[in-house]
C-alpha cells in the first residue's frame, strides 16, 4: 500500500501528561524505547501520521512547568518547551547588550515557515528532532550554546555541537529529556546574523547560515559560522572561522570566507535543492550574513 | 489504548469529551461536534486550513491531539459571531468578497482575528507576515489583505461611539 | 451602457455561509448511519493484480470491493467530448495499476479508523511490470503496453506504442509558407506537470435508498454528467440517480467531471447499504490529477518586415496512466497556439502518450497556459531579433476584430466580435512604463530589473454554429414567486468565481427587480435541466446566456399578465427595480401612475388562479468569443541567489461587460498567483525508479504560492477594456481561465529583458536561473579567453 498521511492518526498509543519533571523522567525510565516525549508535536505527530515513528507511549511535556520559560541569570537559559514564537518575542523586545547581540536567533525564529508552527513548535523539539534543516540550531551553534539533559537519576550538560549525531539522532538516551538550552553571556562588541534560503517563503530551508562576529576595532576578534541543510547535522565551518580571526574586516574578505565555508560543507542533492545550488548559495549567504553581522557590531 | 474524559470550553460553552489518545482535535470537532467550519487541507501543517484558536492563540488542529486539550479554551469560526452579529473580520471579508470557493475563509478569518488580537492596527507587511502559512488557491491573496486591513479599521470604528449618533 | 445592477458590487449571496463556516462542502456532509471509506492505492507504477485476500478485512466488519466486485464497463470521467472522440480506458477499480496511486480496492466501515484497519488487512499479490515515466521510453519499440485497447464509440480500439492519440491539422501549405520567409525561428518549450492544489481534496458522499435510487454529494464541476455516468456504470435509470450541487473547495479543472473516487464511493454505498463518505487524503489527491505536461516545438517563418508566413507546431503531451481528454487537448493546443496570430499556412502535429504517472487532466486554461507560454515567448524573441517592439509585432500579425478564432481547436470556430486587445496593450504599456524598459542583456551587478509582456486569451465556452466535437449547452428554469421574488434554478456549478452570482445579476437586470429578490435555488439533477459543465470559462457567457433567455420569456409573461391587470398594452410596459418598495415595478412610461409591483401582480395571478409566471429554457451559444488578457510584469532578479521579486504586475482584461467588478478583479489577482507559481516555482517530479512522487505527499514540495509570493497590493494593477460582446448576455463574456494564461510567458520575457537569457522550460526556478547565468558567464568567459588567446597569438606573431 502507498504510505500515506491520512485524515486520522491511525497509530495507537497511550498518552501521559505528567506535571513535574520527576514524573516525566520516571515515565521515560519506565517505558524506555517504547516512549516518546511530545512537546509541540509539529514534528512528532507528522512522523507518527506518516508512520516513521510509532511510540507505544506518548509523554506530553506541555504541563511540566519546569521546562518552560526564559531566564537571564548570567547566561540566557531557555526552557526546552519554550515556543519558537515566545522566544522570538523575547529576543526582539527584551534584550539589552550584550544579549542584544543574539539577533540571529530572533531572525531564525521568525524564519520558521508559519506563525502557527512558530507558536506550536518548541525550541527543544527543534533540537531534539535533529533535522539538518533546523533553523534554530545554526545560531545556537555560533553562540556556543549548551544543552542540559536529564534522566530520572542523572543530569549532564554538553555543548550543542556534540548533541547532534545524525539526521533524527541526538546524544539523548531513551530515558533523558532535554530540559534547558543555555547561551553563555556573549562577548561585548559582538553581533550576529542569520539568513535562510528556501524555494518559497513558507518552507524549510534549502540552506541557512548563521554567523557571529566579535570585533576589536577594525579587527575581527572572534568569529563563528554555522550552516543548516548542508550536512547530516547542522555544522560549523571551522576552517572559514579560523581564517577570519585576527583579520581586518572587508567586503572582499567576506566574499572569500563565504567561498571558503562553501568548500567545507558536503551537501546532498534532494527534492529541495541540488548539491551545486546549495554550495553556491552557502557562499552567498555566509558572505551576506558576515556583512550584516559586521555592520551590526558598529 | 483507552478513552479518557476531558473537559474544555468550546466556543464559550462547557464541553465534556471522551476521546482516544490518537484522536485529532480537527476530527473531533468536525465529526463529534459537527463543527465543520474548520477544514482538513493536508493534515500535516502545510496549509493552515485547520486553524482555530486554542487558549487564544492560532493553532493547527490537524496537529493537535484532542486529549491534550483538557482544560483548554477553544474558539472556532462558528464561535466568532456574537449575538448574531458578525465579527469585524467576518464583516470585512464579506464586504470585500475576500473569498472565492471559501474553503480557506474560516482559516483566513481565524488568523486575521488572532492578528488583530495582538496588533489592532497592522500594516500590510504585518498582515502578510502573519498569514504566510495559510494557503488560498483562488484569490491570489490581494482581497484577503484588503479585508484584513479593513477589519482593523472596522473594529476601531465599532469600538468608538459613532460621532453621528 | 447603463445598467441597474450589472457592474455594481453586492455582498455575495453565499457570503454569510462562507464567513461563518456554515457553508457545506462535500467533505462536510454528515448523514445518519454514515460509514467511512478508504481506498487501497497501488504502490507500484505498473503492476497487475494476481489476487487479493479479503478475509481478514471482512472479519473486521468492513465492506470490501475489488475489481471483481464492481462493474467492468470502461468509462472516461469527462463526457464533454462526443462519443466518437471519447476514449474510455478506466474502470471503477483497476485490475492493473497503471500509475502509483491507482485505486485497486476499497473498503467502508463505521469509522475511518476501522476502515483504515480493514484496508491494511487486505493482502495483494502483484505481478510487477516495467514502467515508464518518460513518454520517449513509453513509445520505444518493445515497451510494455500500458493499455492494450480502449473503448471508443462502442468498439475496442487497439493502442500501439502507448500512443493514446495523435492528431494533425493542416491549413494551406506550410512548405510554401516557409519558402516565403526571410527568417525561420525554431524553439522547443517544455512545461511542468503541476498539481491543481485545490484546497478541498476530492470527496464524495453517497446515500443509497431502499428502492435502488442513490443521492450523491460529489466534488464536481458538472452534476448532470456525473449523474449520467453513474447511471451508465451502475445501470440505474437516471430518475433514480440524484446528484446534488454542494459547494466545492476549489477545482481548477481537477473535478472537471466525475472524479474517479465518485463511482468507488457509490459502489461501496450500494454494497454497504449505508451512506458512505469518501474524502481523499492530500497525498491521494496529488496522485489523482495533474496539468498536462507538454513539449511544444514551434517553427515560425517571418518576413524581414515582421509578417508571419507559416507556422509548424509539434506537440507531445504526457497523458499519464489514463486518457481523460488527450484528444481534446491536442485540438485545443492547435487552437490556442494559432488563434491570435494570422498564419497563412499552418501545420500542427500532436501526439499524446501514455506513461505510468498520475493522469493528466484539464487545469485552468486546458492547454492554453502551455501553448501561450510557448507562443508568447517565441513571438517576443522574434520581435526582438527583428528589432521590432513585441507589441507592434503582435498587433501586426493579430487576427483581430472580424477574424476567425479557434475556440476549442479547429472544430469550434467563431468570429471575434469584440476586441479589447489594442486598448489593453496600449493601457498596460503605459501603466508599466514599457518604453522605459531596460535594453535586454545590458545590465550588470547583483540585482537586475526587467519588464516583459505577454498576451493571452481563453474561449468563452465551446459554442459554435454547428455541433462540434464538444457538447456545449446550458439550461435554466426561472419562476416568479407570489411575493415578487424570483427563483433561479440552474444546474451550473460555481467554483467560487461568482458564476451563480453573475447569473442572478443577469436575471435581476433583465427582469428589473432588485438583486436581493433573486434567489439561487439549491440544485440537483432531479430539479434542473441539463447544463454540460462549468469549464472553458463558459459560466457567465453560456450559463448566464441560458438564464437570460429564460428571463426574457418570463418577462414577456409578466407584461402579458400586467397588461390584463393594468389594462394597458403589453408592449408599452416596462419594469424597473424600486428600491424603496424593494420590488420590481411594472408601469407604462406614458401613464406612470398606473403601476403594479411584481409581487402584487404575482399575488393577483394566484388569487385569480391564472397560474405561475415561469419559464425553462436551454441554450447553445453559437459563438465562443475569446476573453482576452494582457500581462505586463516588472521584476528584479537577484543574480546571486536566482530569486525573482515581482515589483509590479499590470493585468488587463477584456471580458466584455464587467458583471461583477470585485469578482472580476479577484479572478485576475487569483490568476496572477497561480501564474507566478506556474512560471517560477511549482513542479512535480516522479522518481523514475519507483514511479512515486518525489514529494512523498508533502504539499510544500509542490510549492503552491502562498501570500509571500504575491506582490503587495498596490503593485497589482488591474484594468479593463470598454468592450461589449454582441453575442453575450448584456455584452458579457468570460474571464476566469484567461486570467493565468499569459503569465508564465510574461515572466519569461521579463527575465530575458533583465538577463538577456531566454528560458524555455517551466518552472523557471532560482536554480535554473543561476545555472543559466553561470553557463552564460562561462560562455562569455570562453569567448573572452578565445579573444585573449587570439590577441596573444597575434602579439606573438608580431
Ligand atoms: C508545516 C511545518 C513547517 C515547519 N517549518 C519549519 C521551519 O521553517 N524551520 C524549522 O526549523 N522547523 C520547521 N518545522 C519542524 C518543526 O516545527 C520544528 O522542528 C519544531 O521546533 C519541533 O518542535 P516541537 O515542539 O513541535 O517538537 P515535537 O514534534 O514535539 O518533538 C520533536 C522530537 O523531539 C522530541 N522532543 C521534543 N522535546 C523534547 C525534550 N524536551 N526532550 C527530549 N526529546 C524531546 C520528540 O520526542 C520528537 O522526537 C516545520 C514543521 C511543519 C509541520
Ligand atoms: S489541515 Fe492542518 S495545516 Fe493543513
Ligand atoms: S477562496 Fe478558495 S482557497 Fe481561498
Amino acid at each position: 500500500m502507498l504510505p500515506t498521511n491520512t485524515h486520522i492518526l491511525f497509530h495507537e498509543f497511550d498518552y501521559h501528561a505528567p506535571t513535574t519533571l520527576y514524573e516525566a523522567t520516571e515515565l521515560l525510565a519506565q517505558y524506555g524505547d517504547s516512549a516518546r516525549p511530545i512537546a509541540g508535536g509539529t514534528d512528532l505527530l507528522v512522523q507518527m501520521k506518516m508512520e516513521r515513528r510509532q511510540p507505544a507511549h506518548v509523554i506530553s511535556l506541555a504541563r511540566v512547568n519546569a521546562l518552560q520559560g526564559i531566564a537571564l541569570n548570567g547566561d540566557l537559559t531557555i526552557g526546552a518547551t519554550t515556543s519558537i514564537r515566545d522566544l522570538h518575542q523575547y529576543l526582539t523586545s527584551k534584550l539589552q547588550p550584550p544579549f542584544a547581540s543574539l539577533q540571529s536567533l530572533g531572525e531564525a525564529c521568525n524564519g520558521f515557515s508559519t506563525i502557527q508552527i512558530m507558536r506550536m513548535a518548541t525550541l527543544g523539539g527543534n533540537l531534539c528532532n535533529a533535522s539538518p534543516a533546523s533553523d534554530s540550531a545554526p545560531p545556537l551553534l555560533t553562540f556556543d550554546a549548551r544543552v542540559t539533559l536529564k534522566s530520572k537519576t542523572f543530569e549532564r550538560v554538553m555543548a550543542l555541537e556534540h548533541f547532534f549525531i545524525a539526521p533524527g539522532k541526538t546524544a539523548l538516551q531513551a530515558d533523558e529529556l532535554l530540559t534547558h538550552i543555555r547561551i553563555p553571556r556573549p562577548p561585548h562588541q559582538s553581533a550576529s546574523a542569520f539568513i535562510k534560503i528556501a524555494r518559497v517563503a513558507a518552507d524549510i530551508s534549502q540552506v541557512c547560515a548563521a554567523v557571529r562576529l566579535t570585533r576589536d576595532g577594525n579587527l575581527i576578534h572572534d568569529a563563528r559560522i554555522a550552516l543548516g541543510s548542508v550536512a547530516p547535522t547542522p555544522v560549523r565551518a571551522a576552517a572559514a572561522e579560523r581564517e577570519l580571526i585576527g583579520q581586518t574586516f572587508s567586503a572582499a574578505l567576506a566574499e572569500k570566507i563565504g567561498k571558503r565555508a562553501a568548500q567545507e560543507i558536503q551537501p546532498i542533492s534532494d527534492i529541495r535543492a541540488t548539491r551545486a545550488y546549495r554550495q553556491h548559495i552557502a557562499a552567498v549567504i555566509v558572505r551576506d550574513a558576515l556583512l550584516r553581522a559586521w555592520e551590526r557590531t558598529q | 489504548m483507552h478513552k479518557k474524559t476531558i473537559h474544555l470550553t468550546l466556543n464559550g460553552e462547557a464541553r465534556e469529551w471522551s476521546v482516544y489518545p490518537n484522536e485529532l482535535l480537527l476530527n473531533v470537532l468536525r465529526e463529534q461536534e459537527y463543527l465543520t467550519g474548520t477544514k482538513y487541507g493536508c493534515g500535516i501543517g502545510e496549509c493552515g486550513a485547520c486553524t482555530l484558536h486554542l487558549d487564544g492563540a492560532p493553532t493547527l488542529s490537524c496537529l493537535t491531539l484532542a486529549i491534550a486539550c483538557d482544560g483548554a479554551d477553544i474558539l472556532t469560526i462558528e464561535g466568532l459571531a456574537r449575538d448574531g452579529k458578525l465579527d469585524a473580520t467576518q464583516q470585512a471579508f464579506l464586504e470585500h468578497s475576500a473569498f472565492q470557493c471559501g474553503f480557506c475563509t474560516s482559516d483566513m478569518i481565524m488568523m486575521t482575528r488572532a492578528l488583530l488580537n495582538e496588533n489592532a492596527q497592522p500594516s500590510e507587511a504585518q498582515v502578510r507576515d502573519y498569514l504566510r502559512g495559510n494557503l488560498c488557491r483562488c484569490t491570489g491573496y490581494a482581497s484577503i489583505v484588503r479585508a484584513a486591513l479593513d477589519a482593523a479599521a472596522l473594529e476601531k470604528q465599532r469600538a468608538e461611539p459613532s460621532a453621528a449618533s | 451602457m447603463n445598467y441597474q445592477i450589472l457592474g455594481n458590487n453586492y455582498q455575495r449571496k453565499d457570503g454569510i455561509g462562507k464567513v461563518t463556516g456554515s457553508e457545506t462542502y462535500t467533505s462536510d456532509v454528515i448523514l445518519p448511519r454514515m460509514w467511512h471509506a478508504r481506498v487501497l492505492r497501488s504502490p507500484y507504477a505498473h503492476a497487475r493484480i494476481i489476487s487479493i485476500d479479503q478475509t481478514a478485512a471482512k472479519a473486521l466488519g468492513a465492506v470490501v470491493l475489488t475489481y471483481a466486485d464492481v462493474p467492468h464497463l470502461k468509462y472516461n470521467e469527462r463526457i464533454v467530448s462526443i462519443p466518437p472522440h471519447l476514449f474510455r480506458d478506466r474502470t471503477v477499480l483497476a485490475d492493473k495499476a497503471r500509475h502509483v496511486g491507482e485505486a485497486v480496492a476499497a473498503v467502508a466501515a463505521p469509522t475511518e479508523q476501522l476502515a483504515e484497519k480493514a484496508l491494511r488487512a487486505l493482502k495483494i499479490e502483484w505481478e510487477i511490470l516495467p514502467h515508464y515515466t518518460d513518454p520517449a521510453d513509453a513509445q520505444s519499440e518493445n515497451a510494455e503496453p500500458i493499455h492494450d485497447a480502449v473503448l471508443l464509440n462502442g468498439e475496442m480500439k487497439p493502442i500501439e506504442n502507448n500512443v493514446a492519440v495523435a492528431r494533425t491539422v493542416n491549413v494551406g501549405n506550410v512548405d510554401e509558407g516557409f519558402e516565403h520567409a526571410d527568417f525561420i525561428f525554431e524553439r522547443e518549450y517544455l512545461t511542468s506537470r503541476i498539481y491543481h492544489a485545490q484546497m478541498e481534496t476530492k470527496s464524495c458522499v453517497c446515500d443509497p435508498a431502499s428502492d435502488g435510487s442513490i443521492t450523491v454529494y460529489p466534488t464536481t464541476q458538472s452534476i448532470h454528467n456525473t449523474r449520467q455516468l453513474l447511471g451508465e456504470i451502475f445501470n440505474i435509470p437516471l430518475h433514480k440517480v440524484n446528484v446534488k450541487r454542494v459547494a466545492i473547495g476549489g477545482t481548477f479543472g481537477s473535478s472537471i467531471q466525475m472524479n474517479s473516487i465518485i463511482p468507488i464511493c457509490v459502489a461501496l454505498a450500494l454494497k454497504a447499504k449505508h451512506p458512505v463518505k469518501l474524502v481523499s487524503t492530500r497525498e491521494e489527491d496529488m496522485y489523482d490529477h495533474v496539468r498536462y505536461q507538454t513539449k511544444l516545438k514551434l517553427k515560425i517563418g517571418v518576413t524581414r518586415d515582421g509578417k508571419i508566413t507559416a507556422g509548424h507546431i509539434q506537440a507531445l503531451a504526457d497523458v499519464g496512466g489514463h486518457n481523460i481528454q488527450a484528444y481534446a487537448l491536442l485540438s485545443v493546443l492547435a487552437g490556442w497556439s494559432a488563434s491570435l496570430y494570422k498564419f497563412p499556412h499552418l501545420r500542427f502535429e500532436g501526439k499524446a502518450v501514455y506513461t505510468n504517472k498520475t493522469p493528466s487532466c484539464a487545469m485552468q486554461g486546458f492547454g492554453n497556459p502551455q501553448a501561450t507560454f510557448a507562443m508568447e515567448s517565441l513571438t517576443d524573441e522574434i520581435a526582438h531579433e527583428l528589432e521590432l517592439d513585441p507589441i507592434e509585432f503582435k498587433l501586426k500579425n493579430y487576427v483581430g476584430l472580424g477574424g476567425t478564432f479557434w475556440g476549442q481547436g479547429p472544430s469550434v470556430q467563431s468570429i471575434i466580435r469584440s476586441d479589447g486587445v489594442p486598448q489593453l496593450l496600449h493601457d498596460g504599456a503605459q501603466k508599466i512604463g514599457w518604453r522605459a524598459r531596460p535594453k535586454a542583456g545590458t545590465q550588470t551587478g547583483r540585482y537586475r530589473h526587467g519588464i516583459g509582456m505577454a498576451r493571452g486569451f481563453h474561449t468563452s465556452g465551446a459554442g459554435a454554429p454547428k455541433p462540434g466535437e464538444v457538447i456545449d449547452y446550458s439550461g435554466a428554469f426561472i419562476k416568479i414567486n407570489e411575493d415578487g421574488t424570483v427563483d433561479v434554478v440552474h444546474a451550473m456549478m460555481d467554483h467560487g468565481g461568482g458564476t451563480l452570482e453573475a447569473i442572478a445579476k443577469i436575471v435581476a437586470e433583465e427582469l428589473g427587480v432588485p438583486i436581493e429578490n433573486v434567489g439561487i435555488s439549491p440544485a440537483d439533477t432531479l430539479t434542473t435541466v441539463y447544463d454540460v459543465v462549468t469549464h472553458a470559462t463558459r459560466g457567465v457567457y453560456a450559463g448566464g446566456g441560458a438564464a437570460h433567455k429564460a428571463a426574457l420569456k418570463v418577462k414577456q409573461q409578466i407584461f402579458e399578465y400586467a397588461s390584463r391587470v393594468l389594462e394597458l398594452q403589453a408592449d408599452s410596459l416596462v419594469i424597473e427595480p424600486d428600491y424603496e418598495l424593494r420590488q420590481g415595478v411594472i408601469y407604462c412610461p406614458n401613464f406612470p401612475e398606473r403601476r403594479i409591483t411584481l409581487g402584487a401582480l404575482a399575488k393577483q395571478l394566484q388569487i385569480n388562479s391564472w397560474g405561475t409566471m415561469a419559464a425553462v429554457e436551454s441554450l447553445r451559444q453559437v459563438n465562443c468569443p475569446p476573453a482576452f488578457v494582457t500581462y505586463f510584469i516588472d521584476l528584479t532578479v537577484d543574480t546571486e541567489t536566482g530569486h525573482v521579486t515581482t515589483n509590479r504586475a499590470v493585468i488587463g482584461s477584456d471580458c466584455g461587460t464587467v458583471v461583477n467588478p470585485a469578482m472580476a478583479i479577484g479572478q485576475l489577482e487569483g490568476g496572477l498567483s497561480k501564474g507566478v507559481g506556474y512560471a517560477l516555482v511549482e513542479d512535480n517530479q516522479w522518481d523514475a525508479q519507483t514511479g512515486q512522487l518525489t514529494s512523498k505527499g508533502f504539499w510544500i514540495d509542490g510549492k503552491t504560492p502562498a501570500i509571500s509570493e504575491a506582490p503587495f497590493n498596490e503593485n497589482i494593477i488591474t484594468h479593463f477594456s470598454d468592450t461589449y460582446e454582441p453575442s453575450g448576455p448584456f455584452g458579457a463574456k468570460g474571464i476566469g481561465e484567461a486570467a493565468t494564461n499569459p503569465c508564465a510567458a510574461a515572466y519569461a520575457n521579463a527575465l530575458y529583458n533583465a538577463l538577456g537569457i531566454r528560458f524555455t522550460e517551466l518552472p523557471i526556478t532560482a536554480e535554473k536561473i543561476l545555472r543559466a547565468l553561470n553557463a552564460e558567464e562561462n560562455r562569455e568567459a570562453r569567448v573572452e579567453m578565445r579573444e585573449m588567446e587570439a590577441m596573444a597569438v597575434m602579439q606573438a606573431a608580431e
